[in-house]
């Protein structure tokens, strides 16, 4: 019985655990008036306790050639597992948005494509893991080739 | 002293005891009716005092806002407004063809007027930020937690949600409304449009505010919308909305589902749930009875896709 227990738990830890990942929005998906200048809002979705979780990001940007990164303060909304992210990044260049979770032994990343008219959903590229510098690299250069825009 | 020894004594006349005691006894019955004068009297001071009081405050309440040209000569009343000026409840902001201006609206915002613009301050109170748009256009800028701004025109009354938008209309009430931060609902006898950042929605005379859409939506979707609200466009305009409907249109669908019934209300549900999935806590029969609770958890899922 205990080790059907144990075995049902972690099964449905797993289940739990594999569906963790980031859905990006609209700031008016928040809900929260206070969010409207944000450049988007994103929510953790299959994390048991959102609250616990940690989540980062930073902006990576080719300015004139040049690499940059720029680390993002994310924003916690009132409602558990909302957060906003904020422009901190300069507006020449591109610019692609890294997002990073870890909930209890799982994690996830993403990567936010930024255009002229603010984050471009389509292209928005999301993994069961922190993206990798050559998935970020790749979607600045399709974001400078104009696919994203 | 000696004399006065030999002096009679004489009694008073009985009437003279009888009119002291007559007297004597009404006098408490005069003080009796004293008493409802002084209460009274003192009624009055009190009530003034407080009068004087909630005066003060009230006047202190309504306070006024500034007023700065951007160009030409709007006008506060009859006044023009050279550079700054202020207005207050009750009076009016006119500007003409080459005119424009902004309002300081309290703390928490601004409005821009723009020219051919007649607008008027309904409340000026710190709980209560209130215009009236009669005719024109105006640019709100409003950072503040919802319902503390609200613009009245003639087709409706735009509420403010925490948002930056446009509002024209003309004195009948034919207009639109676009949000681009945060949202808007545009009320009209208990027919509600809520209208997100990037999205707009026309608004008609005697009809109220038309269902929102984003104004990336396609054109025949915007026409058919247009057919629909305001020209009794029926099933053909229904089918070209729901066919042209994407995952962000939900927005539009959503606000549908309130405004058909019978099987239409059904199509509708049913082209939301092919463009995305249904949350958990949203069945078909409460979303099909409008159950506002059930309503409302689905319009805050879709917005994710908003």
């Amino acid at each position: 019985m205990w080790r059907f227990g144990m075995v049902a738990c972690a099964i449905a830890a797993g289940a739990l655990a594999e569906g963790f990942t980031f859905t990006i929005g609209n700031p008016v998906a928040s809900q929260n008036f206070r969010m409207k200048a944000a450049a988007f809002v994103f929510r953790t979705d299959g994390c048991a306790d959102p609250a616990k979780s940690q989540i980062s990001g930073t902006a990576e940007g080719l300015v004139k050639g040049t690499r940059r990164s720029v680390v993002l303060k994310v924003v916690p909304a009132s409602k558990p597992g909302v957060y906003a992210v904020y422009q901190t990044w300069p507006a020449e260049g591109d610019w692609v948005v890294s997002l990073r979770g870890v909930c209890a032994s799982e994690s996830a990343g993403a990567v936010v494509p930024i255009g002229p008219k603010g984050f471009v959903r389509e292209s928005a590229k999301f993994f069961p893991r922190p993206a990798t510098n050559a998935e970020i690299e790749k979607s600045l250069k399709a974001l400078k080739q104009g696919g994203d825009k | 002293m000696e004399t006065l020894g030999y002096l009679r004594l004489a009694e008073a006349p009985e009437s003279i005891w009888m009119s002291i005691e007559a007297e004597l006894q009404r006098q408490p019955s005069r003080k009796a009716a004293l008493r409802p004068w002084r209460w009274a009297f003192a009624a009055t001071v009190i009530l003034t005092a407080l009068s004087a009081a909630y005066w003060s405050f009230a006047h202190r309440a309504q306070t006024r806002w500034e007023v700065t040209r951007i160009g030409g000569a709007p006008s506060v009343g009859a006044k023009h407004i050279r550079s700054t000026g202020k207005i207050g409840a009750g009076e009016w902001i006119e500007t003409d063809s080459t005119s424009s201006a902004m309002v300081n609206i309290g703390e928490i915002g601004s409005v821009e007027v723009t020219p051919d613009t007649r607008l008027r301050i309904v409340t000026a109170r710190p709980g209560e930020h209130r215009l009236a748009l009669a005719r024109g256009e105006i640019r709100a800028k409003i950072s503040a937690p919802p319902r503390l701004f609200f613009v009245e025109t003639a087709s409706g009354t735009a509420v403010d949600l925490g948002c930056e938008y446009t509002l024209n209309t003309d004195e009948d009430g034919l207009g639109w409304l676009r949000v681009t931060k945060g949202w808007v609902s545009f009320q009209w006898r208990g027919l509600e449009s809520l209208v997100p950042a990037g999205a707009r929605c026309a608004t008609r005379p005697q009809l109220g505010p038309g269902i929102p859409y984003f104004e990336d939506a396609s054109e025949r979707m915007q026409q058919a919308l247009d057919h629909f609200n305001f020209e009794k466009g029926g099933d053909a305009a229904l089918n070209v909305i729901l066919a042209e409907a994407r995952v962000r249109d939900t927005l539009t669908l959503w606000h549908l589902l309130s405004r058909v019934d019978g099987e239409d209300r059904a199509r509708v549900y049913d082209r939301i749930a092919s463009l995305t999935p249904v949350p958990a806590g949203v069945s078909r029969e409460q979303a099909l009875k409008l159950d506002a609770e059930t309503l409302q958890r689905w319009k805050e899922e879709l917005a994710w896709t908003w």
